[in-house]
């Protein structure tokens, strides 16, 4: 069995603080390498310095046995390894047999030669069993098919190494099987995977081998006959579950706070009703694409919604961002850096944020600084926010965990009723997440209503008092703490069932 | 699953607003062709046409650039300055025409390198940049003639008021412009990386394509269409006074956008540049046919702009709007 | 001199010496560098040094010249310096004080030329021989001044709506807007000037409250070119509008929300700023600004002209902005830059005109420091950036 990829204590870190450590892997050729870690446990620092995106502080990679440095994406591709990522780096304004030749067009008397390129677009696209025209252009596709449209372009890089990274995030269950016929069919060509994913059956059915990533080192590998999903998860946490979270210390009160009923919009939900109650912690779980984020943002006036009704405190709420807010609503979005966060701005800036108006004094609302600085640092103070001058000190200066901590803390300056917190630990290293754990207990302690968005089941079954799931718009099920079953939620989230 | 509007409202709705200017384009010609039918005569539809090669060969440049989301406020002084320089070249070294046609074109390439070294390299933006070299060209330029109109020697007036084959020299440059321009952005590598890096600037670094060097050279591009523009009309008027150009680059960047051309990238031709400098012009000339009042004139072109504008932001939307992941099909 | 004790114990370690010695000096280069009043620096430097061999520079006419040219650009550029900071652009400010100052004129101008204006738009609607409607009319300056202010509101609300609402980008609309409005100055007047204002309107571009005499005392008549204005009328608004600016900036909920804005317009949405009205405003802001800097310009001019405001000055505008440290990508932004930027263009191109140098090199120059004022600021954010590692 030939290596086809070897990591040799390969380390990068970042400002001092390491990602991945002394890392040593073989991937052998022609065999499907299943790579399954939490976030944060190093996957995509190293999928980048497999990649040539970022350069490995220490350690060195070789590829069929020689010295393998890429200094860019282009040397990668060159070598011989595809990524197919979460995001794809597809060019929307352009076809798809364009996109499958962008970095060079073979030509003819300078010219593109655009017939050999349809020929072989259409061959490669027949391969996967895709039946789109080469010259479609990439916008008007599917996710699924502009996955598979990523894959075809591995294909025409003649790409030895595919690495997949959470391919299956955005594709409907149709689709996902699809997408594992495919690879099924790459490997019989006798490529190499790297498969990335959060979805351990899935890892599990389609791997020959396994390797787990935790806090930058790998943790545990072997061949796939030797793992269960319990021991993945064992791996993947190193200590038991239950250490990983702060206990509960309310019982949610009898009034709701929200009580959301037949929200439908075509194409994004379909009758949803939700409660949550004063001090509850509600769990909002669901594949990516379930309509979890829409819902919210619906919620929270910031999209359409066709027909139903949204009532905070019993009352009906006033519309616009605004009204909601003033309401006694707060939204974490799960996009900290782009919707959260004014990243150059000072953290007292963002804190003040939301309730500026609060500050204002006299007919031209002049800021009573005064107020403003007291508040604020009364804020860092009560979130231990780990910052120096906090007036001066951008936010972006601050770790995840930080950060994360003032998005809520701008919200809790408000003194909301309900907080919607859509992914609050993306991004927040193990550490810091226990530290969000125990402020949105502290949060619901306090009387707010928590509506909490996750991917990561494991902390919605840590947190929750109730767990809502959700597949395509839809409410597929709740069940309360009592009920909590990981296989249940799972085949409520998967619709057809996985069991 | 290709998106498919199935409404034929819709359908043509999609179409108009795509071809926003082409509608657009049709309905002045209609209007000018009721009111003064001569307008609709070949003789007048051929002046517009040369009239429109000077904004139109600019505008061609421009849309490269705006193609990569950038901007370039230079070309408004570049059309001014690489004339001069050729002028010179022909005046005083005694350059026969043709030459001087090189002179300037490489005056142009000069004047795009020196923006492209601040913009590419120092990572400086495209806006600043250009709106520093407006000025220094623009500088350099009165300089060499002490803010005073500069005479081309005699000769080079006949170049420009040539002809080939029945084809006046300014609308044989402009189409071959055109031409070139089309080929090079619809079927050359660097053409379609053009478009790539204006639709998503980090996927193309990731995909490999030369970035920088692609960007370079949308600028060098941009550059030389507007030396080219500012020779082929001064070869007409074979005079250059202090202020030519001066604003010109609003008029040309209009020009590109009314085209199609999208200042946030990715979108655009080098053909829709050549419609929408046209257009411009159709406007202007049926006003004079029309005897509006000519100070009206740049209204009447503001809200033909504005238009077109938009049209690309409705298009933009329902581009979104499209790519808008929807959870669940919509059942109607 | 108590550091001298410290001075063996560095000299025994060279080491220590270069480290103690150089670290600070280059920390606080950089902290001088990064100053708000770094700008102000540049210019006092820039006077420093070309003063001995351009004494003309600092005699007290140049200085009068200086800072009459400075206070309506100021004022103009502390409109736009609004809009740069929700990373927006208006190019119509130019065309603002055209069509403003063209209706005003005609609104109080006292006498008009039929042969020249007889052909205008307005003839007969707002002017005759008499001059305009408000010729003579007690108040009738504040009137129009109120007019001509209500006319930049609605061109401001028009480009805010139009950015703010349909969404269209900044620079195409204002530059249409720009179009539009500089024609219909032009249209209205057919491009005549019109002039014959009452005095009390030129005072506001001229008049001084305060002069300074230089010359003998006991002469019973001043000779006018030895009195230099201290205080004028366009000071005293410059000076106000720009601590209202401040203020309005950079110590209220309203300029809160317009840096927010330009920093992160999502965040700011969801954080509940109302994004939309901020924008409208602060386009209305941008134009009335531009309405009484043309105010004071038409004053000196002693006439409303249609094509006030034309050709570069613009970008004098966006310039002087740019080089006091405002950022076109929005977000960072303050008054007081704008001022010491407004302050360095004004120096510039004055003493290089002071230097006998024709308009060819003052524009040269001032595309050199455009782009110097770039790379200085692309400069500055990547010492920003080391710093906070």
């Amino acid at each position: 069995m030939t290596v086809l990829l070897s990591l040799d204590a390969l380390g990068k870190s970042w400002f001092g603080v390491p990602a991945v450590t002394d890392l040593t892997l073989d991937v052998a050729e022609g065999r499907l390498l299943g790579l399954i870690g939490q976030n944060g446990a190093g996957k995509s620092t190293l999928m980048n310095m497999i990649g040539g995106v970022v350069q490995p502080s220490s350690g060195a990679m070789r590829w069929l046995g020689a010295t393998y440095h890429p200094q860019s994406a282009g040397d990668a591709t060159r070598t011989g390894i595809a990524f197919i990522h979460q995001e794809l780096n597809l060019f929307t304004n352009l076809s798809v047999a364009e996109n499958l030749y962008i970095d060079g067009f073979p030509s003819r008397f300078g010219l593109i030669d655009w017939p050999r390129i349809r020929t072989r677009s259409a061959e490669i696209l027949h391969r996967l069993a895709l039946d789109i025209d080469p010259d479609t252009q990439v916008g008007r596709l599917s996710p699924g098919e502009r996955q598979l449209v990523e894959i075809a372009k591995a294909l025409h890089n003649e790409a030895r190494l595919i690495i997949f990274d959470e391919p299956t995030t955005s594709l409907t269950p149709r689709e996902t099987a699809r997408l594992f016929d495919t690879i099924a069919a790459l490997k019989a060509e006798g490529r190499t995977i790297i498969y990335i994913s959060h979805i351990l059956g899935d890892v599990l059915a389609l791997a020959d081998d396994i390797g787990v990533l935790r806090d930058g080192r790998l943790v545990d590998s072997g061949q796939v006959g030797d793992f269960s999903v319990p021991k993945m998860i064992r791996a993947m946490i190193g200590r038991d579950l239950s250490g990983l979270f702060p206990p509960r210390t309310n019982k949610p009160a009898s009034h709701a706070v929200l009580q959301a009923n037949g929200l439908t919009q075509p194409g994004v939900l379909q009758d949803v009703s939700l409660s949550v109650h004063a001090g509850e912690i509600v769990g909002l779980f669901g594949l990516m694409g379930a309509g979890r984020s829409e819902l919210a943002r619906i919620l929270f006036g910031l999209d359409a919604v066709a027909s139903g009704s949204i009532r905070l405190n019993g009352s009906p709420v006033p519309a616009g961002i605004a009204g909601r807010i003033a309401a006694g609503m707060a939204f974490v979005t799960e996009n900290r850096r782009e919707e959260g966060l004014m990243m150059e701005a000072p953290i007292a800036d963002n804190l003040a944020l939301v309730c500026l108006r609060q500050f204002g004094r006299g007919p031209l609302a002049v800021m009573d600084t005064g107020a403003v600085g007291m508040r604020t640092e009364d804020a860092r103070r009560d979130l231990t926010i780990k910052a120096g001058d906090i007036r001066t000190q951008p936010v972006k200066a601050l770790s995840g965990g930080n950060q994360q901590k003032v998005v809520i803390g701008k919200w809790q300056m408000t003194a909301p009723r309900l907080f919607m917190l859509d992914e609050p630990t993306r991004g927040v290293d193990v550490g810091a997440k226990f530290e969000i754990y125990t402020l949105i207990d502290r949060l619901a302690a306090e009387g707010s209503g928590i509506l909490m968005i996750s991917s990561e089941l494991d902390e919605l079954l840590g947190m929750a008092d109730r767990i809502v799931v959700m597949n395509r718009g839809e409410v597929m099920g709740e069940l309360a703490r009592p009920d909590f079953d990981r296989e249940r939620i799972l085949a409520l989230a998967f619709r057809e069932g996985l069991t | 699953m290709i998106a498919t509007l199935t409404n034929p409202a819709e359908r043509a709705l999609d179409l108009a607003v795509r071809h926003a200017t082409y509608v657009i384009f049709a309905a002045v010609l209609i209007w000018y062709g009721v009111q003064a039918p001569g307008f609709l005569m070949p003789e007048s539809l051929g002046n517009i046409v040369k009239q429109s090669s000077f904004i139109g060969i600019a505008a061609i440049g421009m849309t490269f650039v705006l193609l990569t989301g950038g901007i370039d406020l230079s070309v408004g002084s570049v059309m001014f300055l690489a004339p001069l320089i050729a002028g010179y070249a022909m005046r005083e070294l005694g350059v026969p025409v043709p030459l001087g046609f090189v002179v300037a074109l490489g005056a142009g390439l000069a004047m795009g390198l020196i923006n492209s070294i601040f913009i590419v390299w120092l990572r400086v933006i495209p806006f600043i940049v250009t709106l520093a070299t407006l000025f220094l060209f623009r500088g350099f330029g009165t300089w060499l003639t002490s803010s005073t109109a500069f005479d081309f020697k005699e000769g080079f007036r006949a170049f420009g008021l040539s002809s080939f084959a029945g084809i006046p020299m300014p609308i044989l440059i402009f189409a071959t412009v055109a031409l070139i321009a089309h080929v090079t952005l619809a079927h050359t590598t660097f053409g379609r990386q053009v478009y790539a890096l204006g639709n998503d600037r980090e996927a193309a670094r990731k995909a490999g394509v030369d970035v920088r060097m692609v960007e370079m050279k949308v600028y060098l591009i941009c550059s030389t269409c507007a030396a080219l523009a500012g020779f082929v009309l001064i070869a007409q008027i074979g005079r250059l006074d202090a202020g030519f150009g001066e604003g010109r680059e609003f008029d040309v960047i209009a020009a590109a956008v009314l085209g199609g051309a999208s200042l946030f990238g990715g979108v655009g031709s080098a053909f829709g540049a050549v419609v929408g400098a046209t257009l411009i012009q159709t406007v202007k000339l049926g006003l004079v046919f029309t005897g509006v009042n000519l100070y009206l004139q740049p209204m009447m072109q503001g809200a033909i702009i504005i238009l077109a504008v938009l049209a690309d932001g409705v298009r933009e939307k329902r581009m979104q709007a499209l790519q808008k992941r929807t959870i669940r099909s919509v059942t109607s | 001199m108590s550091g001298r004790a410290t001075i063996p114990d560095l000299e025994a370690s060279p080491m220590t010496a270069t480290l103690l010695q150089r670290r600070p000096l280059s920390d606080r280069a950089a902290d001088l560098f990064l100053s708000d009043y770094f700008i102000l620096y540049l210019s006092l430097v820039f006077i420093a040094v070309l003063a001995p061999f351009l004494p003309t520079l600092v005699t007290p006419g140049n200085i009068v010249n200086v800072m009459s040219n400075m206070w309506p650009l100021l004022i103009v550029a502390i409109g736009q310096t609004f809009v740069l900071a929700i990373a927006g652009i208006d190019l119509s400010q130019g065309s603002v004080i055209a069509v403003t100052s063209v209706i005003g004129a005609a609104l109080i101008t006292l006498v008009a030329d039929p042969v020249v204006l007889s052909k205008a738009p307005l003839w007969g609607v707002l002017i005759t021989e008499r001059g305009g409607p408000l010729a003579g009319v007690t108040g009738g300056v504040l009137i129009a001044i109120l007019a001509m202010i209500s006319i930049a509101a609605l061109i401001g609300l028009i480009n805010g709506l139009a950015i703010a609402v349909l969404e269209m980008p900044a620079f195409m609309v204002t530059l249409v807007t720009m179009m539009t409005i500089s024609a219909l100055a032009i249209y209205l007047t057919q491009s005549e000037n019109i002039a014959q204002l009452p005095e009390t309107y030129v005072r506001l571009g001229k008049g001084d409250l305060v002069s300074v005499y230089f010359g003998v005392k006991d002469t019973s008549q001043l000779p006018r070119k030895e009195v230099f204005s201290l205080v004028t009328y366009p000071m005293v608004i410059a000076v106000t509008l720009a601590i209202a600016a401040h203020v309005l900036l950079n110590r209220t909920v309203f300029g809160r929300q317009v840096l927010a804005i330009g920093m992160n317009r999502k965040a700011a949405e969801i954080s509940g700023v109302p994004v939309r009205r901020v924008i409208v405003l602060v386009f209305m802001v941008s134009a009335v600004c531009a309405a009484i800097g043309g105010i004071l310009y038409s004053a000196r001019l002693e006439a409303g002209r249609p094509t006030l405001g034309e050709g570069t000055f613009l970008l004098d505008v966006i310039g002087a902005a740019v080089i006091g440290g405002t950022s076109l990508f929005g977000g960072k932004a303050k008054i007081i830059w704008t001022v010491f930027g407004v302050l360095f263009f004004v120096l510039l191109s004055s003493s290089l005109s002071a230097m006998n140098l024709s308009a060819f090199q003052v524009d040269m120059v001032k595309g050199a420091v455009i782009l110097g004022a770039a790379l200085l600021d692309v400069l500055r954010t990547r010492i920003m950036r080391e710093r906070m590692r």
